[in-house]
């Protein structure tokens, strides 16, 4: 009887230790919890599906989580990022990036009230339209911190997560509207704005503060997509309480 | 060419940001501001925009020190919403006064979109530094609401405690709809201290404060504001947690201290009390068996089987050595209850039964006489080991001796005397000297004597009825003055040995027919008196010089009445029929007796006691004579 307790006590503290790392491993190598979900798994009629079905629930309450994961890193990485190569003089820049984002003409809803009354199917398209249009900005963002002399290691990992989760939440979010809104599969449009101009090297200050205003616009692009996505979830839940 | 004068734009903006370095931290705008204007009087500037719930925000402005444009009115606030390059600046939509506040309702407000502020005077004086911002940067929750506490548990030692608590998120913020995310910060510090201590950070509405100490005071307050945001909202309400110190534990501590101590004292106490009492539990609880014992006879001998020792001491070869007298059979009981053969007879109290059971026993005498002696010995003990008493078979001996001869008072009170002390009798205080006794004369006239007129070959003897054997009274004087010695002697109790040296008697059978004397071994045999009462008026002659000690076994207890004095040599003359009267003794010392011609008068006769006979009409010796006759 002793041993058995002994074995049984002794699998606990494996399991918690591994659920342990298991969170851990969601926080630090988010790649890995993206790769549970086959999002690219397609589904044939009449045949049998091979990959592991979610809920939809679950499944928005993942992108919700990914949402707010890549919100909170991109804050960290915008807060680093003043720290290291902004001077205090011009931080309260960030403050007035508005028109300098490169989202500003997405049609969005900026405000409760108008987000009260658009539907669901308006948010989620919002969202993804979000999620598509910081994809490329974020690489060039990427190849623009590694030629700086002094940035930290743990900027630029930062940055690199934010990227690839970036990808997987659009993943999510395509199959949540294919779930959802029983849409077909939305290309992504990647459009080519034009805004990066790679061959032009700009100037270490202009680099600088661009990517100062990358940062800051992403930041706030992310609470945006992460609030949005908690309305929707509320909605789901309870429709008539909700926003 | 660009590249200088971008280099020189960037030497410009270093050196201008370098002198702003110099200036005090505070917000970007007002640290520009005054920086600027360090010396000069402060202008009128926004001071804050707060939101609350992140739908509507509200700005306050000063007027500095332009005290002039203080009063209502005189400055206004303008916005600019940047939601496209065409936007435009507009007034603020709701005025407090009294507050120096601009309200944005909901309808004004948009997040993510960044806003600037502006102060105008009347005179469309336009000051430096726009105030921009974006409204989910700026919001700070209202504290949270309903904070209390619960107590989880207290350490063992009684000292500390831990605490949960618990609390509602802000009214104004929308969590349930997740339109915000918030944070909560639990900070809590002694009474009367300066310090806080503050916990971490996390989103949930309760949290376990660890490590309280009883009777200390403590303050605890709450903040809280939005995830991965800066800045935070008010604290909330203080609430004070004290826990007293709880005195039922504490006094049931020592309770079960005493109760302990009280069943451990007691215990050792009834150990104690056992280990004390442990014989008189030990006889209590359990008893001892009675072993087999027998008045007089050394257990070991029964032990180890030596049968001839045994037969030898059972036979009356120690005269007393077997007392095998009760203690009720000097009551006033017949002679011939005692005489018993079988052991489940108690009472056998007709003559003619006894008569019949001495004379069978007299002659199918071929048993062991251990079994005689175990029958005929109605032994009341209970078993216990060695109750019996060694000197009661002298007390016996002697009460049996009292008894049987009749009377001179004195020894009826001897044997009275006797009787008494036969329940706890010392050996030093027998007085019993005399024990002719008058006692019970009835038995006396009893089948007490017969008279063995013939002994078998085989063993048997042949009693002739209507016979009297009578003890004469110089033997029994003899008798009482060795048993007086004997009882003199006795230092020790249970020295049966010593009753066997002192006390040895042998039964003398005198044939009347003139068959002889009876012979020692004869005399073994005899076991019973006989049970003839026959009023004879024969005695029995005796050699009364002839004391010899000699260990002699008694054939059975019953037998030490009527062991004589005898020495081997002793001849007896010829066995007469009758019993015959000493009449007189004569310058021999012999007994002359009133016999019948053909009888020769003995070699051996006491001379004394034929005076001491014509005196008393039974012809008893009394030990005085008794100690006149001499060989």
């Amino acid at each position: 009887m002793d041993v058995f307790l002994c074995i049984s006590v002794f699998l606990v503290v494996c399991l918690v230790s591994v659920v342990q790392q298991g969170v851990w491993a969601l926080l630090l190598w988010p790649s890995l919890f993206s790769s549970c979900l086959p999002l690219d798994c397609k589904e044939e009629q009449g045949s049998l599906s091979r990959c592991p079905s979610i809920s939809q629930e679950k499944l928005l309450d993942r992108i919700i989580q990914h949402a707010e994961l890549i919100y909170r890193v991109s804050e960290e990485s915008c807060s680093l990022f003043e720290q290291m190569f902004i001077p205090f003089p011009l931080q309260f820049q960030r403050n007035q990036v508005g028109y300098a984002c490169i989202t500003k003409a997405l049609p969005i809803p900026s405000s409760k009230s108008e987000i009260q009354q658009i539907s669901d199917k308006w948010l989620l398209h919002s969202v993804l339209m979000l999620v598509q249009s910081w994809i490329e900005p974020l690489v060039y963002l990427q190849t623009s911190l590694d030629r700086y002399d002094a940035a930290p290691d743990m900027l630029l990992n930062k940055t690199k997560w934010v990227s690839e989760k970036l990808i997987s939440l659009e993943q999510g979010v395509v199959v949540l509207i294919k779930k959802m809104l029983d849409e077909g599969m939305l290309t992504s449009n990647h459009s080519d704005q034009g805004l990066f101009q790679y061959d032009v090297q700009p100037e270490m200050l202009e680099s600088v503060m661009r990517d100062y205003t990358l940062l800051s616009c992403f930041k706030k692009d992310a609470h945006k997509m992460e609030t949005f996505l908690k309305l929707l979830k509320c909605r789901q839940t309870d429709k008539y309480n909700c926003v | 060419m660009a590249v200088s004068l971008s280099s020189s734009n960037l030497l410009l903006l270093l050196l201008i940001s370098s002198l702003d370095w110099l200036s005090t931290p505070g917000s970007a705008f007002l640290m520009v501001r005054d920086h600027v204007t360090s010396l000069a009087p402060l202008e009128p500037h926004i001071t804050e925009c707060v939101s609350r719930d992140q739908e509507t925000f509200r700005c306050w402005w000063s007027p500095g020190s332009f005290h002039n444009l203080s009063s209502p009115g005189s400055l206004r606030v303008f916005y600019l919403k940047k939601e496209s390059p065409a936007s435009e600046w507009k007034e603020c939509p709701e005025y407090v006064h009294s507050n120096r506040e601009c309200f944005f309702d909901v309808n004004h407000t948009s997040i993510w979109v960044p806003y600037c502020m502006q102060l105008r005077s009347h005179n469309s004086t336009f000051y430096n530094g726009d105030y921009c911002f974006t409204v989910e940067n700026i919001v700070r929750p209202d504290p949270p609401v309903s904070l209390n506490w619960t107590m989880l548990n207290i350490s063992p030692s009684g000292l500390s405690y831990d605490v949960m608590v618990n609390w509602e998120p802000p009214p104004s913020a929308d969590v349930r709809a997740g339109w915000m995310r918030i944070e909560y910060e639990i900070q809590y510090r002694e009474r009367n201290t300066t310090t806080w201590e503050a916990l971490e950070m996390q989103p949930h509405t309760q949290q376990t404060i660890f490590g309280l100490h009883i009777g200390k005071e403590y303050e605890v307050h709450i903040r809280c504001r939005m995830q991965a945001f800066t800045k935070f909202g008010e604290f909330s309400d203080s609430i004070f947690i004290q826990v007293t110190e709880i005195p039922s534990k504490e006094s049931a501590f020592p309770l079960t201290l005493v109760l302990v101590f009280g069943i451990v004292g007691i215990l050792i106490l009834i150990m104690l009390i056992v280990v004390s009492q442990q014989h008189r539990l030990m006889m209590i609880v359990l008893p001892p068996v009675p072993a087999p014992k027998i008045k007089g006879i050394d257990p070991e001998l029964l032990k180890k089987g030596k049968l001839d020792e045994l037969n030898f001491i059972l036979s009356g070869g120690v005269m007393g050595g077997l007392p095998t007298y009760a203690q009720d059979f000097y009551q006033d009981e017949p002679w011939v209850e005692f005489i018993e053969v079988d052991a489940e007879e108690e009472d056998a109290g007709e003559k003619e039964d006894n008569q019949g059971s001495d004379t069978q026993r007299l002659l199918g005498l071929s048993q062991p006489a251990s079994h005689h002696l175990t029958i005929s010995f109605p032994d009341d003990d209970s078993g216990r080991a060695s109750c019996y008493d060694p000197d009661m078979p002298d007390q016996d001996t002697l009460m049996l001796m009292a008894t049987l001869l009749p009377g001179q008072p004195e020894v009826e009170e001897a044997s009275l005397d006797v009787v008494k002390r036969a329940p706890a009798p010392e050996k030093s205080e027998r007085p019993l000297v005399q024990t002719q006794t008058g006692g019970p004369q009835t038995w006396v006239n009893t089948d007490f004597y017969a008279q063995v007129s013939n002994v078998m070959p085989s063993g048997g003897v042949v009693l002739s009825p209507g016979q009297q054997l009578r003890i004469q009274e110089n033997t029994s004087g003899i008798e009482e003055e060795t048993v007086k010695k004997g009882k003199e002697h006795k230092g020790s109790e249970g020295t049966e040995e010593n009753k066997q040296k002192e006390l040895q008697f042998q039964l003398l059978v005198v044939d009347p027919e003139g068959s002889g004397y009876t012979t020692e071994s004869n005399a073994r045999q005899i076991s019973t008196p006989p049970s003839s009462p026959m009023p004879g008026d024969g005695y029995q002659i005796i050699h009364p010089q002839h004391v010899e000690t000699k260990p002699v076994a008694t054939a059975e207890d019953n037998q030490s009445p009527y062991i004589l004095p005898d020495s081997p040599q002793s001849q007896l003359f010829a066995p007469v029929a009758d019993y015959t009267v000493v009449q007189e003794v004569d310058s021999q010392h012999s007994l002359l007796l009133n016999l019948p011609p053909r009888q020769s008068p003995p070699p051996c006769l006491p001379q004394h006691p034929l005076k001491a006979l014509s005196s008393m009409p039974v012809g008893y010796i009394t030990p005085d004579l008794l100690g006149n006759l001499s060989p």
